[in-house]
């Protein structure tokens, strides 16, 4: 006999009506995108969000840092997200930042065919999970933005 | 660091066939891992490999990508890569993706080591 879910807050209980931002930077390393998934999941419970959709963010989240820094480690730079609630919505950007000096970063570029696989999958679940989601390479700057909307019960 | 440590992999073997067992998050950080010991398992000879996700809790593109690449170089050698998925959310990362029409999936171990 299965056991039913874990109970959690409903969508909209406990929501923060009047929305705010929270900014997290951290070095580009592997090791570190658990952050944005943390700092998501705050957010989310925040903004309202039931649980299934708090999963969604995250892996959401996970793989925004990913088309942004392109899964690769660079100590010296910095992703930079930003985490906006408000209007039953989490809006979601992310950027790379340089050290001042430092020349303009290419748009990465899968090397391998387990990369070009995970770009692949990585743009078919944020097709699946955000409402909107897009990216743009300009003067040597990643940039990736993506909107979730509270979903109500049925 | 908390990825780290919430990432597990345990070798094993049942009727002959090697079965990875995965748990915690398994995402840029950890899939390296799982990606060395597929290959590892190939190398030695292994033509068929079960991977258990039961215990997983996280998986990202990455994950998925290693996961579709140990599996196209076993069937390349008349193998198969086998997965055994139950969570919820996770069989929906498998299903948005598509991956559980390429994905030989079961609900237990003995399933897909007897397949």
């Amino acid at each position: 006999m299965s056991s039913p879910a874990p109970a959690g807050p409903a969508p909209g209980e406990g929501e923060d009506e009047a929305g705010g931002t929270v900014e997290l930077s951290f070095p580009v390393r592997p090791d570190l995108v658990f952050l944005a998934r943390m700092t998501g999941t705050a957010v989310a419970s925040r903004a309202g969000f039931g649980i299934d959709q708090v999963e969604d963010l995250r892996l959401a989240i996970d793989e925004l840092c990913l088309t942004v820094t392109g899964g690769g480690e660079d100590g010296r730079r910095r992703l930079r997200l930003s985490f906006e609630w408000g209007d039953h919505a989490i809006r979601v950007h992310g950027r790379l930042e340089a050290p001042a000096g430092d020349g303009a970063t290419p748009a990465a570029t899968p090397e391998t065919e387990i990369e070009a696989t995970s770009t692949e999958l990585s743009e078919r679940i944020l097709d699946a999970l955000v409402d909107e989601h897009g990216s743009e390479h300009v003067d040597g700057v990643t940039r990736a933005w993506m909107v979730v909307r509270r979903r109500h019960r049925p | 660091m908390t990825t780290e440590a919430d990432f597990t992999l345990t070798p094993g073997e049942e009727r002959g066939v090697p079965v990875v067992t995965v748990g915690g998050e398994v995402d840029l950080a950890t899939a390296p891992r799982l990606a060395e010991h597929l290959e590892g398992l190939g190398e030695s000879g292994a033509t068929t490999v079960v991977v258990d996700l039961t215990e997983v809790r996280f998986v990202d593109s990455t994950a998925l990508g290693v996961l579709v690449a140990a599996m196209k170089r076993l069937r390349a050698g008349g193998g198969d890569l086998r997965l055994v998925v139950t969570e919820p959310h996770l069989a929906k990362v498998f299903s948005i993706t598509g991956l559980d029409d390429v994905f030989a999936i079961y609900p237990t171990t003995a399933d897909a080591v007897s397949a």
